[in-house]
């Protein structure tokens, strides 16, 4: 099978799809990542973020489908994997290591490793490198996650939910400098989050996944305006959207409160005249529209 | 940041390589290794403490021994070649071959090891350690023979079993020894890495319906006394080559095994 | 900082050019990196970049190759020009529209305009 991979194709995925038992994780996904862009992973819990990151590792097995990386089959394959840092959400640390321990086995890895960089970071982080690892919080198993994640320079990049129990400053802490490093450094970075309204700016590439399918592949700037909440009274705006694709409907009383697809500036100079007040939506209330979500399932971030 | 960084208004071409360098085989294998030794306590302290504790222990036994038995004590301390103190030392490493394999390897895909790659640097970690081991031990079991039993005729390094005769002997009992139990372990732990619980299950259903289907085949046949001479004619070193047939087997079962098993947190 | 519902870049661009038209930025000296100006905004530098870009297109500023961007001679009287055009579109227009359904006329809207701009 061959596929017309663009040529700066990071991975390439098509037709992948991945049981376990009865239930589909990932129902034939085909997606591209690509080189160096930050990315977003984002969907909600068990929607098959992880999944997909692990068979894009090589760390689980796909039931069907392709999948490429740097144009090759990763599985197995030390040259596409030794390119490859995947943060997990709970990494499992050998239990009788102290901090130490990984700063100093992640190099013998990781060919980029900026032994400097990570210094830095493990500052900012303010973590305790003779503490037992055993020993640490939540937040402080994360901070090790994201210094090595960032200190690799891995050329592909993947964070799965990496911020678990880390403050609002660390997240910051995390989000500035990958920034400043990813401009230094270009890189494939794919993040995956739950924190939408907060990584919404760093990314340049959405993928929003949902019961193991993409539900959104877009540039995140095209996604911007790409929906509208249109509020007024009732009657004015069903006319409106009368024949719109709804995303999202709310109402008390008789007002309504609607979220339609894109407007040009003929379209939005009419519901103004019409009386009725046009807001943007979020990225992550475009998420959670999309995904039929209760907006509980996605933390709103502080 | 300066304000002269030029202007990459497009970042730069990545890094990422074109041809993608796989690194030499011997290094990356290396690197497993050295994963393994980042903490040196697990693999080569603990070990020796506890070594070093049995043997206090033993001492004192013998010393007790020698107080307490008066004429007879030669006679009573010449029993300890018998002493089983140092076999603790092959179970162990069968404990450190499980605990390695379950701890560090999710750990090692985690940082994009490849399961051949993680498998073969364990394997070579195990023999240098196994090596290491039986140097140890060769050498402690002629120390304890030059000191006449650390002065005492206690037998803890030169018992019946391995460590007398030739210096070839003392070192390839407890190598083949070690080995055995360090890829059994291995085995074991590929098992529980690949199947979980339910693995652990049906290997230690089937391992124990081997063993009796075994014995109550030899008891049937009435072979006790040609297993019996089996091993007497082998002797303890013939029987140490031997045990290189199911550890050499144990090894490949836990590379197949494991070229599948799937990293869960 | 960053509004949503509109692409970051065109609000990068627009930022650029308010500093030019304020002068806070003077001409023919050098603006900040696309790393700087992403560091700031704490936004992707590709968009950034992609900002910067736009400008450079409609020569507002020019590249010197191994230094960096720079505001082109006479870009602060072009950009004045071109948000004069826009003023009726995005100021006048919606004013005219809210006012007439407020049913305040022509005569009362110009006298507020007249007391409004005395007032410091």
């Amino acid at each position: 099978m061959t596929h017309p991979i663009a040529p700066d194709a990071v991975v390439h995925v098509s037709g992948l799809t991945k049981r376990f038992g009865s239930f589909t994780a990932l129902d034939s996904v085909d997606v591209t990542i690509t080189r160096d862009k930050i990315h977003g992973l984002l969907g909600r819990n068990g929607a098959g973020k992880t999944t997909l990151m692990q068979l894009i590792t090589a760390q689980d097995f796909p039931t069907h489908g392709d999948v490429r990386v740097f144009g090759e089959t990763p599985m197995e394959n030390a040259g596409v994997l030794r390119h490859v840092c995947f943060i997990k959400e709970s990494q499992k640390y050998p239990e009788d290591w102290r901090v130490k321990h990984v700063f100093a086995s992640a190099p013998h890895f990781f060919e980029n490793w900026d032994a400097d960089f990570a210094e830095r970071l493990i500052a900012d982080f303010r973590l305790p490198t003779r503490r037992p690892i055993k020993k640490l919080s939540r937040g402080q198993l994360s901070a090790i996650g994201v210094i090595v994640g960032l200190a690799s320079r891995a050329p592909l990049t993947f964070f799965d939910e990496p911020y678990l129990g880390l403050d609002a400053v660390a997240r910051q802490t995390f989000y500035d400098r990958l920034l400043e490093d990813y401009a230094d450094h270009p890189r494939t970075v794919v993040l995956s989050t739950h924190l939408i309204d907060e990584v919404a700016n760093l990314l340049e590439h959405v993928i929003v996944i949902d019961e193991g399918r993409i539900l959104i592949d877009s540039a995140a700037d095209d996604l911007r305006g790409s929906a509208t909440t249109v509020v007024g009274m009732r009657r004015v705006v069903d006319a409106f959207v009368a024949d719109r694709e709804v995303l999202h409907r709310d109402g008390v009383g008789g007002l309504a409160s609607v979220t339609v697809g894109r407007l040009d500036d003929a379209e939005r100079r009419a519901a103004l005249e019409a009386g009725l007040e046009l807001s943007p939506v979020s990225l992550q209330q475009l998420v959670v529209h999309r995904t039929h979500a209760g907006s509980a399932a996605f933390e709103v971030s502080a | 940041m300066t304000a002269v960084t030029g202007l990459p208004v497009t970042p730069s071409p990545s890094r990422a390589p074109a041809r993608l360098s796989k690194g030499h085989p011997m290094s990356r294998v290396w690197n497993v290794v050295r994963l393994h030794l980042t903490n040196t306590w697990a693999m080569l302290v603990t070990p020796g403490i506890i070594l070093g504790v049995i043997f206090l222990a033993n001492l004192a036994i013998w010393v007790i021994i020698t107080r307490a038995a008066g004429a007879d004590a030669p006679e009573a301390i010449e029993g300890t070649q018998y002493s089983g103190a140092a076999l603790f030392i092959f179970v162990y490493m069968m404990v450190v071959a499980v605990q390695a394999i379950t701890v560090t390897f999710p750990f090692a895909l985690g940082y994009s090891v490849t399961r051949r790659d993680y498998y073969l640097g364990t394997s070579l970690l195990f023999v240098l350690l196994a090596l290491a081991w039986s140097i140890v031990l060769a050498a402690l079991s002629l120390l304890e023979e030059a000191t006449n039993g650390w002065g005492l005729g206690g037998h803890m390094f030169t018992s019946i079993y391995f460590g007398n005769g030739e210096v070839a002997p003392r070192l390839w009992i407890p190598f083949a020894g070690l080995l055995f139990f360090f890829f059994i372990g291995a085995a074991v732990a590929t098992i529980y890495m690949r199947w979980r619980m339910n693995g652990m299950i049906v290997f230690w259903v089937v391992s124990l319906i081997l063993v009796v289907g075994l014995a109550a085949l030899v008891t049937y046949t009435d072979s006790w006394p040609a297993v019996g001479n089996w091993f007497s004619t082998n002797g303890v070193v013939g029987v140490a080559s031997w045990s290189l047939v199911p550890t050499a087997v144990a090894a490949v079962t836990g590379f197949f095994v494991l070229r599948r098993a799937t990293p869960k947190n | 900082m960053i509004e949503e519902g509109k692409p970051i870049f065109v609000q990068i661009a627009e930022q650029i050019e308010n500093d030019v038209i304020d002068g806070a930025i003077e001409e023919e000296t050098q603006v900040p990196s696309t790393n700087e100006f992403a560091a700031f905004y704490r936004i992707n530098p590709a968009t950034a970049g992609k900002g910067v870009n736009r400008l450079v297109e409609d020569g507002t500023l020019y590249k010197k190759r191994g230094i960096g961007m720079f505001v082109a001679a006479g870009a602060r009287e072009r950009l004045l020009a071109k948000r004069r055009g826009e003023f009726r579109a995005e100021y006048l227009e919606p004013l005219l529209a809210e006012a007439a359904k407020l049913s305040i006329t022509t005569d009362q809207l110009t006298d507020m305009i007249r007391t409004e701009g005395t007032q410091p």
